[in-house]
Parts: structure tokens; sequence; C-alpha cells
């Protein structure tokens, strides 16, 4: 151990630095065969602190080496304890700030609210995605429910904002199965944010099952043709549309292969028209209503050049979150490579 | 402040040791095995402190240097840095030809005696689309490679020139090559990981953004979605960014590893729920074992179960536990039917 102390310090005085480099190699050879020997929690330390003879006794050292973990995880440990006091006080902050923006952005359910704050903007998105989780049935706005009243609400956010796209992607899919009450619930919101009279007209695509759901002004059952355009299209995604569309593609790829397409077809703009007419266009600007940013497998095609948005602690989708996103969007500036 | 601090005798010294005695706290928790860094903002940095652009970007390669000694000190095994875009060929000749000459020059300075590589044991891996290079700029690149080959405590992967979105048209291409060849091959998700860049390389833990740009730009989308990925954005640009901010972000990224067992932080995400499940399980277990429960968070959850289960104070306490039982099994039977 004496020597070890010694060469560690010819190493760091920088005065022999060759001898520092040949302990250096040692390090790697001795790390190699002590590998067998040590626990595993002491293993990546050995490395460290093994620069002396093998003579000295292996228990000797691989007991000093234990020490030193301990004592180097305590450290750590203190550590992580002053973080998650810091993070309390985070927390308790960024539910304040949250609680305050709520109050000052409050849509009040008229159109004209929404417009006031997306005006003062000077680019907004042409499409946006959210990701929303699904939460537990018992908790406030959870479940299928909870999902599908964040749907209508956050459509009718884009209706007034003026975003004529509106994707959902949420992990496993679930909304997909209630259609229905989704249509209902949408509509639903629309008149109370626009009046029955001049509801706007939207659909509601799932890419993976290929629905496509028009819902137009109820007032003239009669032209059942869909109309040329609608005001707002809403896509739900969920994983499925992400990597497992890709490999679905390849597949595909592989069958159509030798025959109508030859290996070399196979490009950037092949795919990406393919998964643009799989999946949809990329999203300018993706927000995540977790309190966290947590992509969860989320089509990696399609988040190249999107706007991220995320806001810290926040638990649930609330519409200060997405103004927030939109003023961020407005202040980015995107130069593809250049 | 800093420039003032580092004319005292000795701070290169005690920075490295600084660097050292962290590596070997932070070792004992747990660390991410692969780093993907997006170096942003070199242009920026050179605009606002009135220098040259190149000057700029040549800083930008002295921090990529002092970023990844921390890195390989702290235990990481894979950093892949985004050196060049393929969308940065369309900048100003003058700007490309100089970056070229830069990354040759310094690509061969981190691979000499007695550097970067030869002290980590570090294998340099040029990734992308090559063949877009120069003839002498690859040349040289080759060389690099080969030279670094026998080194295998840790990997550096240079992206020179990439974009994920090649990288998932070439995954794709190649897959679709071997499927044609051979029939019995599977086409599925692990079959496209294989066939990208990085598939040596273990999941990618932590993805760092620099220059508050809240963007991916085209960088390791396939590698970053999935929820055990952070994706940690910085408003730094990327010469300002110092060691310290590194140290900052893996010490909250342990904290969240070991606390969460997320690397993000708490998601409330339906994965993570479903993951809570599991833990579930093993809490109703009638000999649970502590080693089940990898973070601190769960450990903390159990405890707090454990606790309420064994200081009974009712008589009526086989009741209430079999209450107990019945909530958490109508719990289950509505996940699953979710």
């Amino acid at each position: 151990m004496v020597e070890s102390l010694v060469r560690r310090k010819s190493g760091t005085n920088g005065t022999t630095i060759v001898v520092g480099r040949t302990s250096e190699a040692e390090k790697i050879d001795r790390r190699d065969r002590g590998e067998k020997e040590v626990t595993k929690a002491a293993r990546s330390l050995i490395s460290n602190f093994l620069h002396g003879g093998e003579g000295t006794g292996a228990a000797g050292q691989s007991g000093l080496n234990l020490v030193l973990f301990y004592v180097n995880h305590a450290i750590l440990l203190a550590i992580f304890f002053l973080i998650s006091i810091y993070k309390n006080v985070e927390f308790v902050y960024h539910r304040v700030m949250l609680k305050f923006l709520t109050l000052a952005y409050y849509p009040n359910k008229t159109p004209q609210l929404i417009r006031e704050d997306v005006t003062k903007l000077n680019k907004i998105p042409r499409r946006i995605s959210c990701i929303l989780n699904l939460k537990y049935e018992d908790d406030e706005n959870g479940g299928i429910d909870g999902l599908v009243n964040d749907i209508s609400e956050l459509a009718a956010w884009s209706l007034s904002a003026g975003i004529p796209s509106l994707s959902v992607y949420e992990y496993s899919g679930a909304v997909s199965d209630h259609l229905q009450q989704l249509c209902r619930s949408i509509s639903k919101t629309l008149s109370v944010y626009f009046g029955s009279d001049s509801m706007p007209s939207y659909c509601v695509r799932v890419p993976h099952t290929n629905t496509l759901i028009y819902n137009i002004n109820t007032e003239n059952p009669t032209s059942q043709a869909p109309p040329e355009k609608v005001d707002l299209e809403i896509t739900l995604l969920s994983r499925v549309d992400g990597k497992p569309t890709i490999v679905e593609l390849t597949k595909t790829m592989s069958e159509l292969v030798n025959k109508e397409l030859a290996v070399n077809d196979i490009t950037v703009d092949l795919i990406d028209e393919e998964l643009v007419e799989l999946v949809g266009k990329e999203p300018d600007l993706l927000v995540s209503f977790g309190p966290c940013l947590d992509l969860q497998d989320y089509p990696p095609w399609h988040i190249r050049l999107s706007e991220i948005y995320w806001e810290q602690d926040n638990l649930d989708v609330n519409y200060a979150v997405f103004v927030r996103a939109l003023q961020q969007y407005s202040n980015c500036k995107i130069n593809v490579g250049k | 402040m800093s420039d003032w601090l580092s004319t005292f005798p000795g701070y290169s010294q005690l920075l490295s040791t600084g660097k050292k005695v962290f590596g070997r706290i932070i070792q004992t928790g747990p660390t991410p095995q692969h780093v993907g860094i997006v170096m942003d903002g070199n242009r920026r940095y050179a605009k606002s402190h009135k220098i040259e652009i190149k000057e700029g970007h040549n800083r930008g390669f002295e921090a990529m240097a002092k970023i990844l000694e921390l890195l390989y000190e702290c235990g990481v095994k894979y950093a892949t840095m985004y050196a060049f875009s393929i969308e940065n060929f369309k900048r100003p000749k003058q700007e490309v030809n100089w970056l070229m000459s830069l990354a040759k020059s310094r690509i061969i300075e981190m691979t000499q005696h007695g550097e970067l590589c030869e002290k980590y044991g570090i294998r340099v891996q040029i990734v992308g689309d090559t063949y877009m290079l120069p003839e002498d700029v690859r040349s040289i690149l080759d060389k690099v490679e080969d030279m670094t080959k026998n080194n295998k405590r840790a990997v550096l992967n240079i992206c020179f020139p990439y974009t994920s979105r090649y990288e998932m048209t070439q995954a794709v291409r190649s897959v679709v090559d071997k499927s044609s060849k051979d029939r019995d091959f599977i086409i599925d998700e692990s079959a496209i990981e294989d066939h990208l860049y990085t598939s040596d390389a273990p999941p990618l833990d932590l993805l760092i953004r620099t220059s508050g740009t809240y963007r991916l730009s085209d960088f390791l989308l396939w590698q970053c979605v999935p929820s055990s990925c952070a994706v940690v954005f910085t408003k730094k640009l990327w010469p300002d960014f110092t060691p310290w901010d590194l140290c900052k972000i893996l010490v909250f990224w342990s904290f969240n590893k070991y606390w969460y067992g997320n690397s993000n932080g708490y998601s409330v995400s339906y994965k993570s729920t479903a993951e809570e499940d599991d833990v579930g399980s093993i809490k109703n277990d009638v000999t649970p074992s502590s080693s089940g429960m990898s973070t601190g968070f769960d450990r903390y959850l159990y405890d707090y179960d454990t606790n309420s289960d064994t200081t009974p104070i009712d008589t009526r306490d086989s009741e209430s536990t079999a209450e107990q039982e019945t909530i958490i099994s109508d719990n289950s039977e509505q996940k699953s039917a979710k």
C-alpha cells in the first residue's frame, strides 16, 4: 500500500509522467484480472485504487476498497439527500408558478380570449402534437373519461388558436376504442366554446386502424360525402405508430423487393413519404403534459425538428402550459443545418 | 473569474483530481452507460464573443475534450458526439472546409501519444455516412479508427456526417437486403436496431442538447424515444458548457435513477404505472425481499406499506387487511381490463 501511495503521488505531481502512465496501463491489466475475485459493488473502484503490488494481500486490498466504496457511497447519498431537499423546494415553486399561470391564463371557454393570447405571437405551428398520460381510474380526471375530456379541450384550444392539425399521443392507444364517446365529447365541448350554431367541423383519424370519422355540423345530415376541408384534423397516435410501423414498413418493403422495388430505391424520401401516409406529417410543436420530459416511444421518425415543450411538475392538461408552449414555439428559430 | 483562477499554480492538477474524485463518488451509484451530446452553439458563441466563426468551432472542440474526460472518469462506456450533420453541408463552403480541417487535426490530436484516447483506452468510431466526406478526411478518419481499434475500455462515437433519418433508412435498407437473401430472417424492432450505427452500444441513457434549443435536430431519434432515456436541454452554448454543468446533469440523472428508477424523474405514464403494478405484486408476496426493488422510491413505498400493514391497532385488523387485499385485486382487475 505504501508503494501505491508513492506511485500515486509521483503520478499526480506530474514530475514523472512516464511512471503515471505505466500505472494506467497496469490499472487496466489489474482490473481484468481482479474482476473475478472482488464483489460486484466494489469492482468499479478496484480499477481506480489498485495501484500497488499483489503481494500486499488481496483480502486487505478488497477490504480497504470496500471501505472506500462505502465512504464514497455515503458522500453520494449525502448529495442525494441535498438534491431531494432541493427538488422538494423546486416542486413547490413549480406548483405555485403553475397555479399562478393557470389564474393568469384562463380560457374561460371563450375562443376570443384564446385568440387574444395567440395574436401576440409572431408565428404559430401548423401541426401540434401532445403527449398525454392515461391516469388511474380513481385519480382526478383519470381513466378513459379523463383522456377524452382532455382531448376535447385540446381540440377547442387548437381551433381557437387557429391550428389546423392536432395529434394526440398516448402510449397504450386506449382512446381509439372509445371513438363514439370521444366524438360526442368533442362536439359538446366545441358547442360550449363556439355555440351550437357555428360549430366548426372536425375529423378524427386513427392511422393504425385506418379509420376516419368526419363530424360535420349536423344541420344537414343529407350531405354524406366527406367535405373538402375540415377546420381541425385530430389524429390519435399510440405506440404502434412508432417503431412497430417502421418495422411493418420494412416487412412490406422486403416482400416487394426484387419485384417492384430495388434495394437502392429505399431512400429517406421514400420512407418519409410512406410514413407520412401511414402516420401523418411531422408536428411543428410537441407538448408533453407530464411532470417530466418522457418521450414514451413517440414515433422516432416524426420528431426530427419538432420543438419540444414540457412544464416541470405539471400533472394535468391545462391551458397555461398550452399557451406557454405556443409562446416558446413563436420564439424559436429553425435553421436546418445552416 | 475562471480566467483569473486558472493563473494560480496547481489549478489544473486540482481540476483533474476533482474530476477523479467526482468520478469515484458517482460510480458508487447508478451511472449512464451511453451518453449522446449535441454540440450546438459554436457560432452563436463566436458571435456573442465577437470572435471569428472558426475560432468558435475551435473552442467547441476544446470543450469537447474536457467534457469527454469527465464522462470517461464517471464510468461512461459509450459517448456519442454529434459533430457534423448532413444538413451542415449546406453551410458556406468556406466554413465546411474549415470544419473538415479542424476535425482532422483535432481528432488526430486526441489519438496522439498520451492524449485522451490513450489515457482512457478509448476506441474511436466514426459514425455516419462517411462516403459524403472528402477523400483526404475519410482516409485520416479511417486511420484513426484503425489506430485505436485495440482499445477496449470505452468507445467514442463521432457522428460525422450524420442524421438519424439517414441512419434509420440505412438500417431499413440493410434489413430488407438481408431478408431478401435469407428467407428465415425475422424482421422486428431488434433486427432494425442491430443495423443502426450504434448497434454495438448499450441503449442510450442520456441525451444532452446545449444552447437552449428544444429540438433533437435529427440526432439519435430511434435511440432516444424510449422512456429509459433522459433528454436534457441546457441553455448554455457548447463552448460555455463546462464539466461542472455536466456534473450537475450526471448527479441529477443518478438521483432520478436511484430514487425513481426512471432517469427522467417521476413519470406518470401508463408504462410506468404498469411497472408499478409489478412492484405491487412483489409487495403482496408472502416473503417480500427488498432485492426485488431496485429504486429508493420503491423501497420507500414498500416500507410505507409494510409499516401500515404490520402496525395493526384495531382488533379488526384481519378484516381490514382482507379489505385491502380485495381493493388491490380490484385495481389489478381494472388495470388488466384496460
